[in-house]
């Protein structure tokens, strides 16, 4: 699978089980990534998406562990470190700011390799880099 | 007539007469009733107005003497409470569209309530991060409230409903100018952009575009405000800019007695249209720097080690200028590429550190943050 996250700069997804931000812009990139593949996320980050008029998206609270290889998963609110054995590549979000946080992207990165690299403007971020990580 | 009928018109006589000093009797006794019933209203009424009256919210040095003690239960909410000086400190509203619903009565919080510094974090959890808002907090009206300065100089609670309508459209200007209760000038080598306290806005500029409003700067330490404070002004600020919905938002700053540096703020905040979905929250941020202790009373502080050499001694510079630049000149840290956490060099943590994860880095702390190392709770570097 490929994993999709956003983190803030302490690495934060979560806090008190709510998402630290979000952006139209990201979002709208997102769907353009994956247009012509499958998407999967659970019920929690479907919200902020419009599934039903999004046919890549399935909703499925098991995601991450239905994901076919070549899929992508766009992830929040999950421990992703269990998954790690799952996964082909990750494309992480970083939304270049602090918010607090009690749910990490535990993935070790120092395990995998920074193959690109690049920021855009969003919706109400003024930065957002996107990177991308291979084994 | 005879003495039958004469008798039965006097009784008859004598039942209208009776009939009507009941209707009398009745008439009175609704009377009573109907005035009763009024006075009750009025004083309903004036309860009701009370409850919702703004100025009721306690000033913030209805604060007492600090304990370590935990307590998670929700503080009393509280009419108008004198300070220890005899002073109230009301709410002043600045922005209140006419027919508003006013913020009900605030929430006292004291320094009781708070857990003392566990030595590691700038935040805590209170209520099980359930903030004290009930339902009838719920509006889409915009507002903001500041209280007063109580007799010492000192903030109180700041109360508002954030969104797009509040939020600024231009860059903050200058608040140098402004000195909060307890400010002191003064810079140490190991605070991040050197000067230990920041005027700390308690509903922040992004969020309320308040400036140089005395009722809303409280002297805060940069680890206060960039740490503790900053990032849960961001979370709202975002939420609102990507929503447009509301988010009630109260910061309340905590003081120790007639101390003029709080203790804290207890931020709490909760979006309106999704009734918490998107923001809920509810901590204590401390007003600690790691490395340096502070005299809350006056605001004076010196650095953590026992001996204060020259070196270290704090400079105290003619003018402060606010808060963070994310500036930090070449500091030592030494890191551990496995867990991705960051340490002082003289951390305990670092000797437990298997060689092979050690790595020895020089530069500034956000570059270090940057690339997605964290600091140590145990050092707080």
């Amino acid at each position: 699978m490929i994993l999709m996250a956003c983190v803030d700069d302490n690495m934060g997804m979560l806090f008190n089980k709510r998402r630290q931000s979000q952006d139209k812009v990201l979002r709208a990139h997102i769907l353009d990534i994956t247009a012509n593949s499958r998407l999967w996320m659970n019920y929690y980050s479907a919200r902020q998406f419009e599934p039903d008029t999004e046919p890549q998206i399935n909703i499925d609270e098991n995601f991450l562990s239905k994901a076919a290889p070549g899929e992508f998963c766009f992830t929040e609110d999950v421990d992703v470190g269990v998954y790690e054995q799952q996964v082909e590549k990750i494309i992480l979000f970083k939304w270049n700011r602090r918010y607090p946080g009690d749910l990490h992207f535990n993935i070790n990165l120092s395990n995998w390799r920074l193959v690109e690299s690049h920021d855009f403007v969003g919706s109400s971020h003024e930065k957002i880099t996107e990177e991308v990580y291979v084994r | 007539m005879k003495f039958g009928g004469k008798r039965r018109l006097q009784k008859e006589q004598e039942r209208t007469e009776k009939q009507q000093a009941q209707k009398k009797k009745n008439k009175k006794q609704i009377t009573i009733l109907v005035s009763v019933f009024a006075v009750l209203c009025v004083i309903i009424g004036i309860g009701a107005l009370t409850e919702n009256n703004p100025n009721n919210l306690p000033d913030s040095s209805a604060i007492v003497s600090s304990t370590s003690e935990v307590s998670t239960s929700e503080p009393s909410i509280s009419a108008t409470t004198p300070t220890e000086q005899g002073e109230t400190a009301p709410l002043e509203t600045t922005q209140a569209p006419s027919g508003q619903t006013q913020p009900p009565a605030g929430t006292t919080i004291s320094s009781e309530d708070i857990p003392a510094y566990s030595g590691s974090g700038a935040y805590i959890a209170i209520n099980n991060n359930v903030p004290y808002f009930t339902d009838t907090d719920y509006t889409t009206t915009a507002f903001e409230n500041y209280s007063a300065l109580d007799s010492l100089g000192r903030c109180g609670v700041a109360y508002a409903n954030v969104c797009q309508e509040i939020m600024p459209t231009e860059e903050r200007g200058s608040i140098g100018q402004v000195k909060p209760s307890g400010w002191h000038t003064v810079k140490y080598d190991c605070v991040d952009g050197k000067y230990l306290y920041n005027r700390c806005h308690l509903i922040g500029y992004q969020l309320s575009a308040e400036n140089a409003n005395t009722k809303n700067l409280i002297t805060g330490t940069r680890y206060l405000n960039v740490d503790g404070m900053l990032p849960f002004e961001n979370m709202v600020a975002d939420y609102v800019k990507e929503t447009n919905n509301h988010v009630l938002y109260r910061v309340t700053p905590v003081f120790d007695g007639n101390n003029l540096v709080a203790t804290g703020v207890l931020m709490e905040a909760l979006s309106v249209e999704d009734k918490g979905d998107g923001i809920s929250f509810n901590v204590f941020c401390y007003n600690i720097q790691p490395g340096i202790i502070i005299d809350y009373a006056t605001g004076d502080s010196e650095l953590e080690s026992d001996a204060v050499s020259e070196s270290q001694a704090p400079v105290v510079t003619q003018e402060p200028e606010q808060t963070p630049s994310t500036q930090s000149s070449g500091q030592t840290y030494i890191l551990n590429t496995n867990t991705h956490k960051f340490h002082y060099p003289s951390c305990s943590s670092v000797g437990q550190m298997s060689d092979a994860n050690k790595q020895e880095y020089t530069g500034s702390r956000d570059d270090l943050i940057a690339q997605g190392y964290e600091p140590c709770k145990r050092c707080n570097p």
